[in-house]
């Protein structure tokens, strides 16, 4: 090639770039027509691949979460245990409040939460993926309750139950936390830990969460035995 | 040669924009249930979105996981199948035991604003060949002579999630 032609090839080449981009913008736009009137199924994105061409079904029916469930053993083991809540109203005289919505969560056996296996980036099997995790409606009474088993301990916290109620349209009222009584013959004595005892158990005195409450407005009363279960009664108003 | 066992990773991306049903339960119960939970990590009421909450507060970015519980009985719904991911000849055959949730972006103001991910994380397939744009596997459990197979394409938002 002669040097003035290769240089008229190299200005060609530049007029046209613009009009090259165009038609590939063209060209592209119009791939998108033909995917979106292709594409029968599969998500909103763009491929060749072919589409799931198959009699429609399994038809998808409406579902609660599946925190609704009075009981959340999912299997874990563990004593017995019936976590029974009333929700009152503090603006009606402590009354109870209907339809609340309450959830409950609490550690394992062992202290741990179910949260722990499933908050990171691997997957997850999805049976059993929220142990220990609950979601029911106050009665007429105000009234919730759970099948569990007694929750153990960790380090650094009094056994607790979190507890968050909501109001029926779902604003938050309430986050809280019940705490349990201490001492000879209580529950968490006799649980003791299930085995791994009390040494540098957090009593309640020195919790960061229930070290400030001195009337124990937020210990519960707890019954039973290590053999026939435990029951947990607990009275909680909120403002609604 | 020894034959390669993979598993396959399909995200699936659910907003404002998916028309399906099964996408539109996911969408509306994951939202609902977002609005709930967030409000555990917004109790001062200051943020509106769910960056804003993983930014500030400590702890929210668990609400991947607490929101999760909003579709986990949708997904009990498609017993075991990936969908939407079908082989070359049109049939969906993916079977998946394991699956991850995202919240990608969320809004406590508007729904619109709403995008979650749910990734399907594919039982091991043998993958025996590739024929030009195509992969031809077996499920694992396949031990016998003459072998059914399955012929896709990699496509966007599909990918060889391991390799063994």
């Amino acid at each position: 090639m002669e040097r003035k032609n290769f240089l008229r090839s190299l200005i060609i080449g530049a007029a046209s770039a613009p009009m090259l981009m165009d038609a590939c913008k063209k060209s592209s736009a119009t791939s998108e027509v033909g995917t979106t009137t292709t594409v029968t199924g599969g998500s909103s994105t763009s491929s060749c691949a072919v589409a799931p061409t198959e009699t429609e079904g399994p038809f998808p029916t409406h579902s609660p979460a599946s925190y609704v469930r009075s009981n959340i053993v999912d299997g874990k083991s563990g004593y017995a245990f019936t976590v029974k809540i009333v929700v009152g109203n503090s603006n009606n005289g402590c009354n109870p409040l209907a339809n609340a919505i309450v959830d409950i969560w609490h550690c394992d056996a062992e202290g741990n939460y179910s949260e722990y296996g499933g908050s990171g980036m691997q997957s997850t099997n999805y049976t059993s993926l929220h142990f220990l995790r609950g979601r029911q409606t106050t009665d007429s009474n105000g009234a919730v309750t759970f099948t569990s088993i007694f929750p153990g301990w960790y380090s650094g916290r009094a056994t607790h139950i979190h507890v968050h109620i909501y109001n029926s349209s779902g604003n938050s009222l309430k986050v809280t936390q019940i705490a349990f009584p201490e001492g000879t013959g209580t529950a968490v004595s006799l649980v003791n830990g299930y085995g791994k005892g009390m040494s540098g158990y957090t009593y309640n005195k020195n919790d960061n969460v229930f070290s400030d409450d001195n009337s124990g407005i937020e210990i519960a009363t707890v019954t039973g035995t290590t053999t026939a279960g435990f029951v947990l009664n607990m009275g909680i108003s909120v403002p609604a | 040669m020894k034959k390669k066992i993979i598993t396959l990773c399909y995200r699936k991306i659910i907003d404002n924009s998916s028309t399906k049903a099964w996408d539109r339960l996911v969408f509306e119960d994951s939202y609902k249930e977002f609005k709930l939970q967030a409000q555990f990590y917004n109790q001062v009421k200051k943020y509106n979105t769910f960056a804003e909450l993983v930014h500030h507060v400590k702890g929210a970015e668990k609400l991947h996981y607490l929101v999760s519980g909003a579709i986990v009985n949708y997904l009990k719904q498609l017993n075991e199948i990936v969908p939407d991911i079908a082989n070359n000849i049109g049939r969906q055959f993916l079977i998946f035991k394991q699956f991850k949730f995202e919240l990608i972006n969320s809004d406590l103001r508007h729904i619109d604003k709403h995008k979650v991910a749910i990734s399907f994380y594919s039982e091991p397939l043998i993958w025996h060949d590739t024929i030009a744009p195509y992969l031809l596997t077996s499920p694992l459990t396949v031990d016998i002579d003459e072998t059914l197979t399955d012929l896709f394409a990699i496509q966007p938002y599909l990918t060889i999630h391991t390799l063994s």
